[in-house]
């Protein structure tokens, strides 16, 4: 049927949130997710999760570390980002977030080495790889039980501030339906738990023994949980758009309900949740499989919100047409960024290989 | 009929001829005080669509006046073809052109001012939403927050970019370049504290049709529209172009 109206000239906006973008929502979500997986073990002492914790708190540092520089590229001018400092302004989220992070990152690293400083003494005294280091950054290698709390609850303000900020940030942005409803935010933290806890599974899963089965199936159901609380919030957002209840709701659905690709990418993610709950559920023993489904999701959901959501006009008609670029301001950008990802992975477990971290009777705490 | 003086012509040619430097300054200065005194000016435009027969002239001298990069635009007149019923015009035609030129709407409470991160966008006194450009860290949350899609990141600055309404042409004295070259007249630029002015006479003669554009967002634009369809309000519902401009030149 031919439409009643044709546009003929107008502009196609280009995307301005890049896939560096994604990548930072991405790896902030998962740091933030894996840093609450790390506290049941070693700050809450939960018998059966201290390898597993460990583990996470691996996650979170790595992918913390690697988050910022994605933010900073990003920007247009990185070259600039002090000016998030000099010129402060209360009004914008995105400029309390520059301040949340380095609260977070703070609070994160001083957690990770009080966490890990007896098995890096340890990893010293038995000589293994960069030992001298190693002995360097244990600085004694004692257990600090309070300081250990203390930086905890530090990364634990940290990152509470970083999920609300990277929540509201987007949600705020009220010329975007899309993003514009109040359950983006939860959408983002569950997403952002299970990727979370699908990190540590993978971890685990490469330890020697293919890591504690007990620890496994723990994971399985923590992350079927969060499987659980996604299609919850896809419910609610679903019948809340249809229903009409919530205006906002409605209007973000009608933006992408006459599209075809957001049929796909709703179908594809709606499958992805109940898939991955189901084997967590069935098979709580197929840790790698279930950690790789929920990181697919965690990325797909920010790439579908970011770049999706980018694609939909705000004044012309039809929907733009995003091609991933080659270059730094698309494919270089999730490449570079794994690259970076896994350099910190090959340092921080070179200094500390993940069989000494996971090592489920080792006291790091 | 009495002879002239030739005396008398030449004088009166001579005071002529002597007058036209002061009405040619006269005529150059006369709406410099009036455009350019800080403070007291609210600048606003207003597109009479009817008027617009979507030339593209307004695009090209933007472009031109602020070396505005290939691909990228801070106005441009939207085109859509439109289906025409039959009670619009009986079986004769099966469709109508509707021209609609687009630019940063500088409203009263402009949506990209509070998100950026750096202080770097602000209101000026006279109204005119404008960006620092040294200031600005290229985050693009000004970009996101703009119900208009007026702005963009120029590749050339790597910084956020939209329509100034020429603020620097404002400034002195000038209209803005769009303005200054709509074939139509579609575009009044002027001070809606001036109630002389043409810009504000305009608007108040046609009250009841003045309209803005996403009025439901509650940004009050400064820029006012006379004949604009409902249909071309908000987002448009119809099919997209399939003209992209960066694709097109690479």
């Amino acid at each position: 049927m031919t439409p009643d109206i044709v546009e003929t000239v107008n502009v196609a906006r280009e995307v301005a949130w890049l896939p560096w973008a994604v990548q930072y929502f991405f790896l902030i979500g998962l740091s933030y997710g894996a840093y609450l997986v790390s506290l049941p073990g070693l700050v809450f002492r939960r018998c059966g999760w201290e390898g597993i914790s460990r583990l996470a708190l691996l996650a979170a540092l790595v992918c913390g570390l690697t988050a910022p520089v994605a933010l900073l590229a990003d920007l247009h001018q990185p070259g600039r980002f002090w000016h998030f400092y000099a010129y402060f302004t209360p009004s914008s989220w995105m400029s309390w977030g520059a301040f949340f992070i380095p609260v977070y990152l703070t609070g994160l690293i001083l957690y990770a080495w009080l966490a890990f400083r007896p098995a890096l003494a340890r990893h010293a005294e038995d000589g293994g790889r960069l030992a001298g280091l190693a002995r360097g950054l244990a600085y004694g290698g004692h257990e600090s039980r309070k300081a250990l709390v203390a930086a905890a609850l530090l990364a634990f303000i940290g990152a509470a501030l970083v999920a609300l900020y990277t929540g509201v940030e987007v949600m705020l942005v009220r010329a975007r339906p899309l993003w514009h409803t109040p359950m983006l935010p939860v959408q983002f933290f569950v997403t952002a738990v299970a990727g979370g806890l699908g990190l540590a599974l993978v971890f685990n899963r490469y330890l020697p023994d293919g890591g504690d089965p007990a620890a496994t199936r723990r994971m399985a159901i923590a992350l079927a949980l969060t499987q659980c609380a996604a299609l919850l919030v896809g419910a609610v957002w679903l019948v809340l758009g249809m229903s009409g209840m919530s205006p906002v709701h409605a209007q973000a659905l009608a933006e992408v309900a006459p599209s075809a690709n957001w049929k796909v990418s709703a179908v594809w993610a709606a499958v992805a949740t109940v898939v991955t709950l189901a084997i967590a559920l069935k098979r709580p023993g197929s840790g790698l499989l279930i950690g790789l489904l929920a990181l697919h999701s965690a990325w797909m959901m920010r790439w579908t919100i970011f770049i999706g959501g980018q694609e939909v006009p705000k004044t012309g008609a039809g929907y733009y047409s995003y091609q991933l670029p080659l270059g730094p301001e698309g494919l270089m950008g999730i490449v570079g960024t794994a690259g970076l990802w896994i350099f910190l992975f090959v340092v921080l477990t070179t200094l500390l290989p993940l069989e000494r971290i996971g090592k489920s009777g080792a006291t790091g705490a | 009929m009495k002879d002239q003086d030739p005396r008398e012509v030449s004088a009166s040619r001579r005071a002529f001829l002597r007058g036209i430097p002061v009405l040619t300054a006269a005529a150059v200065a006369l709406p410099a005080p009036a455009l350019a005194t800080h403070g007291k000016h609210h600048w606003a435009m207003l597109v009479d669509v009817r008027k617009c027969i979507g030339c593209q002239a307004c695009t090209v001298a933007c472009i031109q006046e602020n070396a505005v990069p290939e691909g990228s635009f801070r106005t441009v007149v939207s085109t859509y073809s439109v289906k025409l019923t039959d009670a619009d015009h009986p079986a004769t035609q099966p469709a109508g052109t509707y021209m609609l030129p687009r630019l940063c709407n500088h409203c009263a409470e402009p949506p990209c001012i509070p998100v950026c991160p750096v202080g770097a966008t602000f209101k000026r006194e006279d109204g005119i939403v404008a960006v620092d450009g040294e200031r600005c860290v290229g985050c693009a949350y000004c970009v996101q927050a703009c119900p208009y899609d007026a702005r963009f990141i120029n590749h050339a600055t790597n910084k956020a970019d939209k329509c100034t309404f020429c603020a620097h042409r404002v400034d002195a004295g000038l209209l803005p370049a769009c303005v200054e070259t709509c074939v139509g007249g579609a575009r009044i630029f002027g001070d809606l504290n001036d109630p002389q002015g043409e810009l504000r006479r305009r608007l108040d003669a046609a009250k009841a049709e003045v309209k803005v554009l996403k009025p439901e967002q509650g940004t009050e634009p400064r820029v006012f529209y006379i004949g604009l369809d409902e249909r071309f309000q908000g987002k448009v519902e119809g099919q997209g172009t399939l003209w992209q401009p960066r694709k097109a030149h690479g």
